[in-house]
C-alpha cells in the first residue's frame, strides 16, 4: 500500500514540476512584424555594439496580474524583452513606495544598467538614485522631476476620454453619465474633464456624476460606486480603476434588460461586457519602452543628457489606442446607433453622424501635428470661470496640475483648505 | 464520533521555546518545498535572503530601519496580548500617530528641532493612545469585542489619512498630488550618516523595550496585567480593576504604535502620504507571538522580521519569484507558530 502511494505521490510531484516548468517559461509569442516600427535614429556601427548587453529592471507598484496599470507595463516589458536580443529584463512587483530606494539599490547591485520606476510615488526615490548612481540610467513614469540621468515618460489618455465622451453623449437616454474615479489626482481630473468635453460637444443637456474610490484597485468599491450611480438614473459609465468591475456591472444590468453603456479602461474588456462596452482606452507602453531602450542602446541617451527627456505620448505616437480590444475601436454592436445620431461639427458646421465625428477627431488627433485638441477654448469651469480663452489650447502645465472640473461635471475635486 | 478540545496543564518555559523553534523550522521547510516547486534551490534561496538581510552593512542598516516600527508596535501589542486584549489595531494607531505628528510638524515648522521633535513624539503617542482608548473604552464599558473594533478603526484611520492628504493637507508644492508638503528641516529626525536609520526612534524603541520588560516582570501593574490575562475571574477575586487594566494596556499599545508612526513620517518619508506603512501594524501581531509576548523575545523577533522584509526583496530581485511568496512566507510562520501554541496548550481528544 505504502509504496503505491509513494509512486502516485512522486508522479504528482513530477507533474507539478512539469507544470511549474511550463508556467515558468511562457510561450513568448514572437512580436507581430507589423507593429515593429524601426527607429529611424538607430544606425549603430555594428562592431561597437554587437556585444553590448543592456539589463533593464522594472519596479511596479501593483501586482502584475491586476489587469490594469501594472499588467500593462509588464506586457510591454515582455514585448521589448522579446524584441531586442541584447536586452535582459527583470521586475519587482507590489513594491511599497517607501521601499523603492532599496529595490533600486538591489537591482543596481545585481548589475542592472537601466531602472524604470512606474509609480508617481517613486519620484523622489528615483531622483535620489540618479544622484547616487551617476553612471546608471533611470526613467520615472508619471512624474515631473528629472535629472541628468533620470528621464520621465507617460502615455496620456485624455484624447481617448474625449472620444469616449462623444459616444457617451450620443448614446445616453437619461442624460446622466457616471464616472467612477480612483483618486482625485490631476491625471484623473484631466480625464474626467476630457470625457465631459466630449459629451458636451454632442449633448448640451447631459451631466457627468463623479464618485471617488480613493483606491487604484478595489473591485468591491467600484461595484458599489457603479451600482449607486445606476440607482440614481445614470445609464452610461466610464471609470478609472484597475479591474473590469464597472464593465461587469454594466453587463449584468444590460442582461436584465436595462441597457447600460460602459467604456473600458486600460485593458481590452470586450469579453467582460460584450453587450455594454462601447469603446475604451488602451495603452501601448511598449512603444515608449522600445524607443527609450533603443536610444539607450545606440547611445543617443546616456547618463548625462536626460535632464530634458520627457515622453508625453498620445495618439500620434501610437502609445495609446481607442478601443474595446486591440484593433476594435468601437464595439460593432453600437456602430449603427452611433451612425444614427446626427450632430453639427463645431468647426465647419457640417452635419455628420457621431460615428463619423469620432473617426474624424481620431484622425485629426493622430496627425503628426494634431489639428484638433479637446482642450481648446473656450472652456469654463463649474463656477463659470473662463479656464481657456476662445481658440487657446491648454498646454502641458495647466493639464498636468488640473484641479477644477468643467461646467457639465457634477461633484467636486477635494481641495486644500 | 466527537472531537473535544481540552486545556492541558501550563507548559514549561523550555517546552514552550522548543515548540516555537520547531514551528519556525516547520514553516521554513514548508517554504523550502515551495521554492523547490518554483525550481529554485531552497538552500541558495535562504542564503540569498540571509545575505540580503544581514550580509552587508547596508543590508543591516535597512533591516534596522524596518525593525524600528516593528519593534515599537509589537512590544506594545505584547503587553495587550498578555492581558488577553486582542488589539488588532496597531496599524491604525500607527497611522494616527503619524497624522498627529504631521499636524504638529506642519503647524510649527519654525520651532527648533530640540522642542519640535519631542512635541511630535508626544503628540504621536497621544494620538495612538486615544485611537487605542476608543475600543478600550467600548470593551470596558460595553463588552464590545475589541478584535472587531480595533480592526475597523484601522480602516477609519486609513481613510482619515487619505482624506487629509487629498483634501485639507494637500501640499501646495506638490502639483496637486496627494502629499503634504515636505517637513521643515527641524521636523526631520537625524539619521546615522549614509543610512536611513533615524536613531532617536531606535533609541526610544530600545529603552521602551527594557522599561516594558521591567514593568511586566517587576511591578505590581505588570503582575496585574498578567493575572487579568490568565483568568479574569481570578483577577476579580484578587481585587484587580479589570476595566482599568484594559484602558492601560490600550494606552500602552496604542501609544507605542503611534510613536512608530512618528518615526516613519519624521525619519523616513519627511511628509505624510498614503502608503507610509506597508502593514507594520499587522506584521507586529506575528512578531509579538513569535517573541512569546516577552519584550526581549520580541526584540529578537523584530530584527528577524525586519530582516525578512528586507531580505525578502531578493526573492523578487535575484530569484525572480512573485511577490506573493514573501506574504506566503510570513503567513506560514504565523500559521505554524499559532498552531504550535494551540497544540501546546490544548489537547484534541477524539471520542467514539
Amino acid at each position: 500500500m505504502k509504496s503505491k502511494y509513494g509512486i502516485i505521490g512522486l508522479a504528482w510531484f513530477l507533474l507539478l514540476l512539469l507544470i511549474a516548468g511550463c508556467v515558468g517559461q511562457p510561450p513568448s509569442p514572437s512580436p507581430k512584424p507589423t507593429t515593429v516600427t524601426p527607429t529611424p535614429t538607430s544606425t549603430p556601427t555594428p562592431s561597437s555594439v554587437s556585444e553590448k548587453k543592456i539589463k533593464a529592471a522594472f519596479i511596479y507598484v501593483g501586482p502584475i496580474g491586476d489587469y490594469g496599470w501594472t499588467h500593462a507595463h509588464d506586457k510591454a516589458r515582455k514585448y521589448v524583452d522579446n524584441l531586442f536580443p541584447w536586452l535582459k529584463t527583470s521586475y519587482a512587483e507590489s513594491v511599497a513606495e517607501g521601499d523603492a530606494d532599496r529595490y533600486i539599490d538591489r537591482f543596481i547591485h545585481e548589475g542592472y544598467d537601466v531602472v524604470f520606476t512606474t509609480s508617481f510615488g517613486y519620484m523622489d526615490s528615483t531622483i535620489e538614485a540618479g544622484k547616487k548612481y551617476p553612471d546608471k540610467i533611470f526613467f520615472h513614469c508619471s512624474g515631473y522631476k528629472r535629472y541628468k540621468n533620470v528621464g520621465t515618460y507617460f502615455a496620456e489618455f485624455y484624447q481617448l476620454y474625449y472620444l469616449n465622451g462623444l459616444m457617451a453623449g450620443a448614446l445616453t437616454k437619461s442624460n446622466k453619465i457616471g464616472y467612477v474615479g480612483a483618486y482625485p489626482t490631476p491625471e484623473v481630473v484631466r480625464h474626467i474633464n476630457a470625457f465631459a468635453l466630449g459629451i458636451k460637444e454632442v449633448n448640451s443637456e447631459a451631466k457627468v456624476y463623479v464618485r471617488w474610490l480613493f483606491s487604484w484597485y478595489d473591485p468591491s468599491k467600484a461595484k458599489e460606486a457603479a451600482e449607486s450611480l445606476i440607482a440614481e438614473g445614470v445609464d452610461t459609465l466610464a471609470f478609472t480603476e484597475d479591474s473590469p468591475t464597472v464593465v461587469e456591472v454594466g453587463q449584468e444590468h444590460t442582461e436584465k434588460g436595462q441597457q447600460i453603456y460602459t467604456f473600458a479602461h486600460y485593458s481590452p474588456m470586450l469579453k467582460f461586457g460584450p453587450d455594454t462596452v462601447v469603446s475604451g482606452q488602451l495603452v501601448h507602453w511598449e512603444k515608449i519602452y522600445e524607443d527609450i531602450l533603443s536610444k539607450i542602446y545606440t547611445g543617443i541617451y546616456n547618463s548625462t543628457n536626460l535632464e530634458n527627456v520627457d515622453y508625453w505620448w498620445m495618439l500620434k505616437e501610437h502609445a495609446v489606442e481607442l478601443g474595446v480590444d486591440y484593433g476594435t475601436p468601437i464595439n460593432p454592436k453600437f456602430i449603427n446607433q452611433l451612425k444614427a445620431v446626427k450632430v453639427k461639427e463645431k468647426v465647419t458646421g457640417q452635419e455628420m453622424s457621431v460615428y463619423d465625428l469620432v473617426m474624424l477627431r481620431l484622425k485629426q488627433m493622430s496627425e503628426e501635428v494634431p489639428t484638433f485638441d479637446p482642450y481648446t477654448g473656450p472652456i469654463y469651469d463649474q463656477n463659470g470661470k473662463l479656464r481657456a480663452k476662445p481658440g487657446e489650447r491648454l498646454g502641458h502645465d495647466p493639464l498636468w496640475t488640473m484641479d477644477w472640473f468643467v461646467s457639465n461635471v457634477v461633484g467636486e475635486v477635494p481641495k486644500p483648505s | 464520533m466527537k472531537i473535544k478540545i481540552e486545556k492541558t496543564s501550563f507548559p514549561s518555559k523550555t517546552k514552550s521555546l522548543t515548540v516555537t523553534l520547531f514551528s519556525v523550522i516547520t514553516a521554513l521547510l514548508t517554504a523550502a518545498a515551495i521554492f523547490q516547486f518554483y525550481g529554485v534551490n531552497p538552500l541558495s534561496a535562504y542564503e540569498k535572503i540571509l545575505y540580503g538581510a544581514f550580509g552587508t552593512p547596508y543590508a543591516w542598516s535597512e533591516t534596522i530601519v524596518k525593525t524600528i516600527p516593528l519593534l515599537l508596535c509589537s512590544i506594545g501589542l505584547g503587553v495587550a496580548f498578555k492581558a488577553v486584549i486582542w488589539n488588532i489595531g496597531a496599524e491604525g494607531q500607527l497611522l494616527i500617530g503619524a497624522i498627529t505628528a504631521t499636524c504638529v510638524a506642519l503647524n510649527f515648522p519654525n520651532l527648533p528641532s530640540i522642542s519640535l521633535l519631542p512635541l511630535m513624539f508626544i503628540s504621536g503617542f497621544i494620538g495612538g493612545a486615544v485611537w487605542g482608548l476608543i475600543p478600550g473604552f467600548l470593551k470596558a464599558e460595553f463588552e464590545a469585542d475589541e478584535i472587531i473594533t480595533t480592526l475597523m478603526l484601522n480602516y477609519i484611520a486609513e481613510n482619515l489619512l487619505k482624506y487629509l492628504v487629498y483634501g485639507p493637507w494637500k501640499g501646495s508644492e506638490e502639483w496637486g498630488f496627494p502629499y503634504t508638503n515636505k517637513f521643515s528641516v527641524s521636523a526631520q529626525l537625524p539619521r546615522i550618516p549614509n543610512t536611513r536609520i533615524h536613531y532617536p526612534t531606535l533609541l526610544i524603541g530600545l529603552i521602551l523595550t527594557v522599561l516594558l520588560y521591567i514593568l511586566m516582570t517587576k511591578t505590581k501593574l505588570g503582575y496585574e496585567i498578567r493575572v487579568v490575562g490568565e483568568s479574569r475571574e481570578a483577577s476579580k477575586y484578587a481585587g484587580i480593576n479589570f476595566k482599568k487594566i484594559i484602558l492601560i494596556v490600550m494606552i500602552i499599545s496604542g501609544g507605542l504604535a503611534g510613536l512608530a508612526g512618528v518615526g516613519e513620517v519624521a525619519g523616513i518619508h519627511h511628509r505624510l502620504k498614503v502608503g507610509i506603512s506597508p502593514g507594520y501594524g499587522y506584521t507586529a501581531i506575528i512578531i509579538a507571538w513569535l517573541g512569546k509576548l516577552n519584550p526581549l523575545g520580541i526584540l529578537i523577533a523584530s530584527v528577524l522580521f525586519g530582516g525578512l522584509m528586507v531580505g525578502g526583496d531578493m526573492i523578487q530581485v535575484s530569484l525572480g519569484l512573485p511577490f506573493s511568496v514573501i506574504n506566503m512566507f510570513n503567513g506560514l510562520i504565523l500559521f505554524f507558530v499559532v498552531s504550535g501554541e494551540f497544540l501546546m496548550r490544548y489537547k484534541i481528544k477524539i471520542k467514539r
